[in-house]
């Protein structure tokens, strides 16, 4: 145990510090927590087969017969371009390759076959966009970083042979950078900067319920709270020509975010032996997000606070998957096959489009594969493709265009019980 | 066998990354216009005249030039202009260099930023020299101070008479093929020699009225509205249109702005008058026997006025214009607007800014309506003025007219900077689009230069 957990600390650190890419969720959602479910289009949250069951739905967590430790990383290949509708001139992303990670550990109570207790380290918000350099909108943004990493302390119990309920503590610890040119020039006709950034945490909560009503049929409903991120101890840095920095002084300033709350069902059936099909409906509550605003300490007639309106609605997800056992029923022997598709409606309503999240409604495709190498230990692997597209002219900055993501997210998962 | 799968692996991310979205494939197109000859004509603005001189800097930013570098996406012809020395210095017709913004300390020993000169003098040498070339036509007859009713003038090309403009001299053929005894050529003969151009964007007419609101309406008599070429407004448009527009040759033509909005007038506030205590005891014992009162803040500042009573003398009312001509280190330290009214050229009165008001709205009706005679597309450019007068958001950058900090005019008040002059492009070019069924792109205002900082 203590070893395990030693590991487990290791790579936190390890992974500290990350970088989320956008374009794989909806807003700055990430839907990557779990390999076998990024296979069947992100679904899967009544379906329990691994310790991710413990975000996806700590009530189906005491289903699982062993304990367990699971972990899985998903690199995203992100590419924005962006298309200037008054030049036609088009400008694109480098952001580096996003890698949200998950990190699960799932334990038995010995004497309480009925109760389980664990853990799950997710990034389930995040989003690190990087423009080109002297791209068009490159006074609305430049580079925003958003890191968010969830800690889940959760308790599982299965209160009847049919029903599991469950429960855990949402701990997110996360940082913003946010960049973008100031329209004042120096001398040589380079342009100022500023930089705003930040550390932030929050408290939420997840809980759920799993009811497994018969051998083909489960049915599950979680709910995951929303996070107010609170960035008390930000810092603002602008780069400007000598004669204007009593204008805009350096200094500290607060802020926050919210990570909007995610109410999901999920359907899973099973129409064959070798067959399983999933569908999860989430209810994402990203109205929380309306509006961005930074109070600076110090202000000056050029530097007063902000507030950038946001104004995103919130929205339904609709995810359907489907896997197969292809080899044999045997548990070391089988191998698991599975395809799956999504829609997502975008939070992002006309006229409030930034480049921070090029966001669009989406049709996305997944598929993924589970080898079992042996009873305690199985590889899991999982693709993902989405190509969004989203015209608009922002109210705000007047910024006006069509964004157009590609995102390709390969995912690597291991996974061991006992 | 594992290098085999390092490979195979290394090969999927190299996949991965290059899964990119596709440009798309977007061309401009002239139309039903044809923009292989075409030549910009104009004022200061056309030629690239800003921060009170020339430069090559501005020639490269002008409006003519930019507008010609989009109709080049269309099959446009190559510019050329009479460029002026790569140093930038600049030049004016007082032989100042062109404005920066810098440090200046003013009478109270108060540091602050103000427009100064790039250098004690301007790049003389390049009035004075000839920068025509036999066989090559410039597409830019852009040239600083010129009026409408110059276009025919066979006076502004000879260097010995008090009308010659040595912006056109050194760039007419006369410099170069000595002409006839006492017929140098005109700016129109020049644009039409050796061929009539196939597109022409004219922008002319600010100069027959800005001389005389920078005087504050002292001297500098405004184009009269009727009367024959170079004298006249409506005929000098007339025919210029109707040699331009032969052989069914199109082009556009942009309507005037109030130029009584431009931060030259705009930027002193009439009421910029703060007194202290000790000052308004003054004031009221020396206005007091007038019947002008005084008080501890903002007040108005004293001009001088013949027709105000018997001494000529009273309070600024509100909409009053006080120019950037106006020595301010005067204002500051030798209460000059107070103790010592502002003298009248420095002033622009209701009556005076209603003259110009409405000088430009009667010369916007000729060239509107002769526009339609010839199918020229018009610019409607006071739309444009108005927005920035306002202030507006583009791309994320908030723009205005406020001098300096706007980010639109150039330093000299009158003049647009390089963006400001990206932004009247685009109004050009969606005028082009609309009536020649073009679909030239616009610019990006912000990739040009605005007021520099040091």
């Amino acid at each position: 145990m203590k070893g395990r957990n030693l590991i487990l600390v290791a790579l936190i650190f390890f992974c500290n510090d990350v970088e989320l890419n956008q374009s794989y969720g909806q807003g700055f959602q990430v839907n990557f927590q779990g390999q076998k479910q990024q296979g069947m289009g992100c679904a899967g949250s009544s379906l329990v087969q691994d310790a991710s069951a413990l975000f996806y739905n700590p009530g189906g967590a005491s289903f699982l017969n062993a304990s367990e430790v699971n972990a899985a990383v998903t690199p995203i290949f992100g590419n924005v371009m962006f298309v200037d509708s008054f030049t036609n001139k088009s400008f694109r992303t480098n952001s580096p390759v996003g890698t949200p990670f998950n990190l699960y550990a799932l334990f038995k109570v010995k004497k309480h076959h009925r109760l389980k207790y664990g853990l799950s380290i997710t990034t389930p918000f995040g989003s690190t966009v990087q423009y080109e350099d002297n791209w068009i909108g490159r006074f609305a943004l430049t580079r925003l970083e958003l890191k968010a990493i969830q800690f889940q302390p959760t308790i599982s119990l299965r209160i009847t042979d049919n029903i599991g309920i469950g429960g855990g503590l949402v701990f997110t610890t996360g940082a913003v950078n946010l960049q973008k040119d100031l329209p004042i020039q120096f001398y040589d006709g380079s342009f100022g900067h500023a930089e705003i950034s930040g550390k932030a945490i929050g408290w939420g909560y997840n809980v759920g319920i799993h009811f497994k009503a018969n051998e083909k049929l489960n049915v599950s409903s979680s709910y995951r709270s929303r996070t107010n991120m609170k960035v008390t101890s930000g810092n603002v840095q602008f780069t400007v020509p000598e004669s204007l920095n009593q204008s805009f002084p350096d200094g500290n300033l607060t802020s926050g975010i919210p990570l909007p709350s995610v109410a999901t069902l999920g359907i899973s059936f099973k129409p064959a032996k070798r067959w399983d099909i999933v569908l999860d409906v989430n209810r994402v509550g990203w109205k929380a997000y309306d509006t961005l605003s930074f109070d600076y300490a110090l202000n000056s007639p050029s530097l007063l606070d902000t507030k950038s309106v946001r104004n995103y609605k919130n929205i339904f997800a609709f995810r359907l998957g489907a896997q197969c056992n292809v080899l044999s029923l045997q548990e070391e022997k089988k191998m698991m096959l599975r395809a799956g598709l999504g829609y997502g409606f975008s939070p992002v309503q006309a006229g409030y489009v930034t480049p921070e999240t090029p966001d669009g409604n989406r049709v996305y495709f997944t598929s993924g594969m589970t080898v079992f190498l042996s009873s305690h230990f199985n590889l899991d692997i999982s693709f993902y493709f989405t190509k969004v597209t989203r015209s608009d002219r922002n109210l705000e900055t007047l910024l006006s265009g069509t964004f157009t993501t590609i995102a390709l997210a390969p995912g690597f998962g291991l996974n061991y019980s006992w | 066998m594992k290098l085999f799968y390092c490979h195979i692996i290394a090969l999927l991310l190299l996949a991965l990354m290059a899964c990119k979205p596709k440009e798309p494939m977007l061309s401009a197109h002239s139309g039903t216009a044809d923009f292989s000859k075409f030549v910009a004509i104009g004022d200061g603005h056309t030629a690239g005249y800003m921060d009170d001189a020339l430069s090559l800097h501005g020639q490269q930013n002008a409006l003519g030039t930019l507008l010609q570098m989009q109709l080049q996406l269309a099959g446009a012809n190559p510019t050329i202009l009479p460029w002026l020395d790569p140093s930038n210095v600049g030049i004016n017709t007082q032989q100042q260099a062109r404005l920066i913004l810098g440090y200046k300390t003013d009478c109270m020993g108060i540091q602050g930023l103000s427009p100064i000169r790039f250098s004690a003098q301007g790049e003389v040498v390049s009035l004075t020299q000839s920068a025509y070339i036999p066989n090559q036509k410039y597409s830019n007859y852009g040239i600083p101070g010129l009026k409408m009713i110059d276009m025919v003038s066979n006076l502004i090309g000879n260097p010995n008479d008090q009308k010659y403009n040595p912006y056109f001299g050194r760039m007419s053929m006369d410099q170069f093929v000595l002409p006839m005894a006492g017929t140098w050529s005109s700016v129109q003969e020049n644009v039409l020699f050796g061929g009539y151009p196939t597109f022409s964007s004219i922008y002319l007419g600010l100069e027959d009225l800005l001389p005389y609101a920078k005087s504050g309406a002292t001297q500098n008599p405004m184009t009269p509205v009727s009367g024959l070429p170079n004298v006249g407004f409506d005929e000098s448009i007339n025919q210029l249109l109707s040699q331009l527009s032969s052989n069914n040759a199109k082009g556009v033509i942009a309507t005037l702005p109030d130029v009584t909005k431009f931060p030259y007038f705009t930027t002193i506030p009439y009421n910029g008058l703060k007194l202290d205590a000790a000052s308004v005891v003054t004031l009221n014992q020396i206005y007091g026997p007038l019947g002008f009162a005084f008080h501890i803040g903002d007040n108005a500042f004293m001009i001088e006025d013949p027709g105000a009573g018997m001494f000529g003398v009273r309070p600024m009312l509100p909409g009053e214009l006080i120019l950037l001509s106006v020595p301010l280190d005067s204002i500051k330290c030798h209460q000059m607007g107070s103790v010592f009214p502002l003298r009248d050229e420095f002033v622009l009165t209701l009556d005076e800014i209603q003259q110009v008001q409405s000088r430009t709205t009667a010369f916007n009706q000729i060239i509107r309506a002769k526009a339609n005679e010839v199918g020229f597309g018009v610019v409607e450019t006071s739309p444009f003025y108005e927005k920035t007068n306002a202030g507006f958001v583009y791309n994320g950058a908030s723009l205005s007219a406020k001098f300096v900090s706007g980010g639109v005019f150039s330093l000299d008040g009158i003049h647009l900077n390089p963006r400001g002059n990206a932004l009247l492009t685009n109004e050009f070019l969606k005028a082009i689009n609309v009536k020649f069924k073009s679909n030239l792109p616009m610019l990006n205002a912000l990739n040009y230069n605005s007021v520099l900082f040091p």
